[in-house]
């Protein structure tokens, strides 16, 4: 829906080189977290870390260094916007690519979604073939830093 | 003076008193003539009483005859004689005495000439005089000339010149004199009735004042009255400087400082968040704090919004304000109204009403995230197909949880029209393609219904500024209404045409003056219909038909509102006709751009 376009060069991220691209997933609902884990491996990446809450998933981009991190909004410990400025602000993680899910849809909030830091953003409920387009997409895009 | 043209016509009374007061009137004829009929009469007794000779007696009774016509004439016209006519009496007299002169030839009978020759000296004219000169030589002269010896006949020569010259000089001097004395009575006349007038106008003046001053201060009493009555909200007015001159007992209430205490010695800004009207003023680019917060009512003639107010007590009040430019009695801005309605505790249950929506639709798309995410893994899993049961049994369940998650987005939808926090994301969008869509998603449920759709939109399409995904569900609600109120066997008729509406609001399908171009489209349907009762109600939220409930039709009361609402945003109108029985057509109208 919100999602950024594609880039031209789109390819399964399973076909790098360099080995499957390493995802850290954040939801603080068990269920969601499990159903994106299931649709990042779909796309041909790997789940590196799982963080049921702002804070761990904070530690774990910043200890894993993430090529790409699925960040929902709404957690508790920090919230996924954030996680982005922090990400964002250090030269360190400024390089990960973030995904932001959320339930609110309005445009005011994908907006700050965007100026957050983040590549792209997709309103819950999502489809499960979306997600795995738009973490396929993320995955072939070269790193931003 | 020009006292005639501001002049009132006089009462009546004023008139009569004016008419009597007359020089020319009765009473000024009677004193003309009264000293001759006294003067004759007493003339008369004389002879008769032999104090006077009578010499011949036929000229006597002639003289006195003439005389006492004359007199009786006078009396019987009851008003002076103007002009030449004034010197009648006189004349006759003057002829009167010349016969009694000649018949008695007594010189003591001369004593008569003093009231026709003061009469005609105090003429008017100019004519009185030479009159009174040749009468008086007349009456000097006729026993002469009718030979009547007299005595002292050896003065008569004399006399007879001396006579008329004193005559002459003195009825000169008394014909100026009375001239002038009359000239001045009527200055003095005209003044009076000037005097007069002006008197009656400054009267009726002061009476129009009084009732005027009385008028305005019922006025200023009354309005006195309604302001102090206003206890719920705030009434202030300032200078044009912010300086505060009224101060109503709702301001008391509401920021807890008595009239006394500010009246002329407090600004309005005093009761402001410095910081409030500091970023105001850096919004709107105003030099001050008054500035700022007059800014939109100085552009617009009035402006209403909320604005933060500090009480007495340091405690911040949430206030719209309504505020206007106040004019005095001339016209010329004098300063500044500003009505407050205490909104602390209502944008506080607003806030909360939306946190809540916001958490509400929060917490129910997650678990709906979860169950449509697993189910679609379910049904998708090619490594473990579904038997044709299974699946149609979890398509009832995606269905229905997809009815959950739209009407979760409706009320999140409408508590953000209510709060005013609805944007649209505008773009060119074909609206021939937005009602096929709708018709493509009402095609399944219209078959199960047996209802028949029909959709007549232009080939070549048709585009307005919007955003798509707000039309889209707009046409949507419009169309599955349509469907879910029309009986098996009916009809719904999607038609997209482009149409002109005019200012008055008028739809026409041909180009008018002045109207703007709009796309307009209409759902018709031969369904139950509403109720005209109802008809008004119909975009209100929650609000169902009695049909609707009778027939147990499914919807909680949003579709419409949210329609309303979206078709508002574009600029759009939204209409409906309906007849119960018949069925109902929606007319929506958005504006194309030029």
């Amino acid at each position: 829906m919100h999602s950024a376009p594609p880039s031209p060069g789109d390819r399964p991220a399973g076909a790098d080189p360099a080995g499957p691209t390493r995802v850290l997933v954040a939801d603080d609902e068990d269920d969601i977290r499990q159903l994106v884990s299931l649709a990042v491996r779909k796309a041909g990446c790997q789940v590196i870390a799982s963080a049921p809450d702002g804070t761990a998933a904070l530690t774990a981009a910043r200890a894993e260094l993430p090529d790409l991190a699925v960040l929902d909004v709404s957690m508790p410990g920090a919230t996924g916007l954030e996680i982005c400025a922090a990400l964002r602000e250090d030269p360190a993680t400024a390089g990960i690519r973030i995904l932001l899910l959320s339930a609110g849809a309005s445009p005011d909030e994908v907006a700050r979604g965007l100026s957050a830091g983040a590549d792209a953003y997709l309103a819950k409920p999502f489809t499960v073939v979306g997600l795995v387009e738009q973490v396929r997409a993320l995955a072939s895009r070269e790193a931003v830093a | 003076m020009t006292i005639a043209v501001l002049d009132p016509p006089a009462p009546a009374a004023a008139r009569r008193r004016h008419r009597l007061l007359d020089p020319t009137g009765w009473q000024t004829a009677a004193g003309n003539l009264l000293p001759g009929t006294v003067m004759f009469a007493a003339a008369s007794l004389l002879l008769l009483v032999g104090a006077l000779p009578v010499v011949r007696p036929a000229l006597v009774h002639t003289g006195l005859a003439i005389a006492f016509a004359a007199i009786a004439g006078a009396w019987s016209l009851r008003r002076p004689l103007a002009g030449a006519g004034a010197l009648a009496v006189p004349v006759a007299h003057l002829a009167a005495i010349a016969l009694l002169y000649a018949g008695s030839a007594a010189p003591t009978i001369l004593f008569l000439l003093v009231s026709p020759l003061w009469t005609l000296s105090t003429h008017a004219g100019r004519r009185g005089v030479p009159v009174a000169v040749a009468g008086t030589a007349v009456v000097l002269a006729l026993p002469q000339l009718i030979g009547a010896h007299l005595p002292g006949t050896a003065t008569m020569p004399g006399a007879l010149l001396l006579g008329p010259l004193v005559v002459a000089v003195g009825g000169a001097a008394i014909n100026v004199g009375t001239r002038r004395n009359a000239d001045q009575a009527r200055d003095i006349a005209r003044l009076q009735r000037e005097q007069a007038a002006l008197l009656a106008q400054v009267r009726s003046r002061a009476d129009e004042l009084d009732t005027a001053s009385r008028i305005l201060a019922a006025r200023a009493q009354t309005m006195t009255s309604v302001i102090d009555a206003v206890t719920e909200q705030s009434i202030i007015g300032t200078d044009r400087d912010g300086t505060i001159r009224v101060w109503n007992p709702g301001a008391e209430k509401m920021l807890g400082v008595p009239r006394p205490e500010v009246v002329r010695t407090r600004s309005i800004l005093d009761f402001h968040v410095p910081e409030e009207l500091a970023s105001a003023a850096e919004a709107n680019g105003s030099a001050s704090g008054l500035d700022a917060l007059v800014h939109a009512a100085r552009e617009r003639g009035s402006d209403v919004r909320d604005w933060t107010y500090v009480a007495a007590d340091g405690r911040h009040r949430t206030v719209s304000v309504a505020i206007t430019p106040r004019s005095d009695d001339r016209g010329t801005h004098a300063g500044w109204n500003f009505v407050g309605t205490d909104m602390t505790e209502v944008r506080a249950t607003e806030r909360m009403k939306d946190q809540f929506v916001s958490l509400i639709s929060h917490e129910l798309r997650t678990p709906l995230s979860s169950i449509l995410g697993y189910l679609e893994l379910v049904m998708d899993d090619e490594d473990a197909p579904l038997t044709d049961e299974q699946r149609q049994y979890l398509s009832t369940v995606e269905r229905n949880a997809q009815r959950l998650l739209r009407l979760v987005g409706d009320l999140l939808f409408t508590a953000q029209v209510e709060s005013g926090r609805f944007t649209l994301q505008p773009a060119a969008v074909d609206l021939a393609g937005v009602v096929r869509a709708a018709e493509e998603t009402a095609r399944v449920a219209a078959a199960a219904a047996g209802v028949q759709l029909v959709v007549d939109v232009p080939d070549d399409g048709l585009v307005v500024d919007g955003d798509a995904v707000r039309l889209g569900q707009a046409c949507d609600n419009l169309v599955s209404n349509a469907v879910k109120f029309t009986p098996a066997g009916g009809r719904v008729e999607l038609v997209l045409r482009p149409a002109w509406r005019t200012p008055d609001g008028e739809v026409t399908g041909s180009p008018a003056p002045d109207a703007a171009p709009v796309a307009l489209l209409s759902v018709a349907d031969t369904g139950m219909g509403i109720p005209a009762g109802e008809q008004g109600q119909m975009f209100t939220r929650f609000f169902r038909t009695s049909n609707a409930q009778r027939n147990a039709v499914p919807g909680v009361g949003l579709g419409l509102t949210i329609t309303k609402a979206i078709t508002t945003a574009h600029g759009g109108t939204l209409d409906l006709v309906s007849t119960e029985g018949v069925g109902t057509t929606f007319t929506m109208t958005l504006p194309v751009p030029a």
